[in-house]
């Protein structure tokens, strides 16, 4: 495996290291977004030991900041964030052509990150699969019953709110916490068509959330709930891991989450074969 | 902006640490060696680094900022982060940068271990000056404070649904393996004095000023910055640290002794 460093883009105001396997490789690249503000490295260093363990199993890969994140300055058009993410991916594609020959990419987001790759794999051909952690989610009636329901029958949750307004102890200050990660929201049918599209015209799908995001997503089945049959679809393969937070602090949960990545990509896109999809 | 005058490359041992070159806007007489802390904080500095980094630049300084093999962009797993290859790879990103500026005059700058660092690779690296963002100068109370964080954020409410189990958060520290070698190096750490100028930027929480005289009371002083760097604050643990108050401190100090 070798790495490299790039500043490139339309405007060479882009920054990236693109990773290279040793040997053969695999007609489809692997292109690593940003998750939120982080800057190419991801989260505890996870998109460097993600590109790293798919290097290591053939598929070349690139991780760099978005215009104005990390190292990446703006490109000085005038566009909005959406053309900016698809004209970055353009060139991130374009990047990792012309290093590593592939044809096809996998675009891979945390959060907003998984709202950039969610962007660009509903428009752009060359993308032939998506893995979205944490990406869009509407809050469900399911969600709504799995949430109220435990506390509605809990007692002494019910005694905590009766002595409150007795007066007999002071409320809990409730402290906000401040949003690091969010994903904006978008409308539900929009999303729905966007996956709907993206299998309809080969794209594979890996979606994985996580119990980080508990305050809109809260079981398995809400994949289904939110998004309709299209969960169903053979191309697409979920994942809810109840135990871990939002961007995988844990080593363990991390290691966990890679080796479903790697196993993922191995069975959709075998790096001796990889791309050769419709 | 001047694009092509920040340029990522790898360089050192078999290219494995990754820099990034700020190219002076004039013609530079002098240079800053960026020495990152360690784990989250190097996340969390990054931003800080960058703007410090692009503003001295903008100044006239060459700036070389870097990350240590086991770190950010360098090879290495985060498991293999080891003190001594920490300050090697210093005195390595030193040599690096008088080449690419093609300046000897070497000023290194470092928040929290990231001061420890360039205060210990002073002499080695032949730093002419040293300025240290709250640096840990006693490693056995920040091996204390970071197993105290990993212990809390077992039970993190605001991270997990369920509090995790004691082998899932052990041998790590805030989302970063350590081995038992950084363990033992980072615990018995005691930095000592550089014998070149030294300058301390403190912005931990009501420190008192006393806590840095080991280091400054032969050629330094302590400046204090305002407000304090939530720098031990679980919650705030994935949010950047950002100081104008810092930029403009340490420029002010090298324009000081231009």
């Amino acid at each position: 495996m070798r790495e490299e460093a790039h500043r490139f883009g339309r405007a060479r105001h882009l920054v990236g290291i693109s990773g290279l396997p040793e040997g053969p490789r695999g007609e489809t690249g692997v292109i690593v977004l940003n998750a939120g503000l982080v800057h190419r490295i991801g989260p505890f260093r996870l998109h460097v030991e993600l590109t790293r363990q798919l290097n290591a199993a053939g598929y070349p890969t690139l991780r760099f900041d978005l215009s104005t994140v990390g190292d990446s300055a703006a490109s000085g058009g005038q566009q909005t964030r959406a053309q900016q993410v698809c004209a970055d991916l353009d060139d991130a594609m374009k990047l990792l052509g012309e290093r590593a020959g592939c044809e096809r990419f996998v675009l891979f987001g945390l959060c907003s990150g998984a709202q950039n790759a969610h962007v660009v794999a509903a428009t752009d051909p060359r993308v032939s699969g998506a893995i979205f952690l944490d990406g869009y989610a509407f809050r469900t009636l399911g969600y709504k019953l799995r949430y109220y329901l435990p506390r509605l029958a809990d007692p002494a949750r019910w005694a905590r709110r009766l002595m409150r307004r007795a007066g007999g102890a002071p409320a809990t200050p409730k402290t906000t916490p401040q949003p690091v990660f969010a994903v904006a929201p978008a409308p539900r049918e929009e999303v729905i068509a966007d996956f709907t599209g993206m299998v309809g015209r080969g794209m594979k799908l890996y979606l994985v959330y996580s119990g980080g995001i508990s305050n809109y997503f809260n079981h398995a089945r809400q994949f289904r709930e939110c998004f309709g049959k299209v969960m169903s679809h053979p191309a697409v393969t979920t994942r809810y891991a109840a135990e871990t937070d939002h961007t995988y602090i844990l080593t363990g949960d991390r290691a966990r989450l890679l080796d479903g990545v790697g196993g993922w990509l191995s069975r959709n896109f075998p790096p001796a074969s990889a791309g050769r999809h419709p | 902006m001047r694009l092509d005058a920040e340029m990522p490359f790898f360089f050192g041992p078999d290219a494995g640490l990754f820099g990034m070159y700020h190219a002076p806007s004039v013609p530079a007489r002098r240079a800053m060696l960026m020495c990152p802390p360690l784990g989250q904080d190097l996340i969390r500095c990054h931003r800080v680094y960058r703007q410090l980094a692009q503003s001295l630049a903008e100044e006239g300084m060459a700036v070389l900022r870097f990350d240590y093999y086991g770190t950010g962009d360098s090879a290495g797993d985060s498991a293999e982060v080891d003190w001594d290859r920490c300050v090697s790879d210093a005195v390595t990103a030193a040599t690096e940068l008088r080449q690419r500026a093609g300046i000897d005059r070497v000023i290194a700058f470092g928040a929290r271990l990231g001061g420890s660092v360039a205060l210990t690779a002073a002499e080695r690296a032949r730093f002419m000056e040293v300025i240290a963002w709250d640096p840990v100068l006693e490693g056995d109370r920040y091996v204390a404070g970071l197993d105290a964080m990993q212990a809390a954020l077992r039970e993190d409410a605001g991270r997990f649904n369920r509090p995790r189990s004691h082998s899932d958060v052990a041998d790590q520290w805030l989302g970063f393996d350590i081995g038992q070698n950084l363990r033992h190096q980072l615990s018995a750490l005691l930095v000592a004095p550089a014998n070149v100028p030294t300058l301390v930027l403190d912005s931990m929480p009501a420190s008192p000023t006393a806590r840095w005289e080991r280091i400054v009371s032969h050629r330094g002083k302590v400046a204090a910055i305002t407000p304090p760097t939530p720098w031990d604050d679980l919650e705030r643990l994935e949010t950047a640290i950002l100081s104008h108050p810092l930029i403009q401190a340490v420029a002010g100090r090298l324009k000081e002794v231009a």
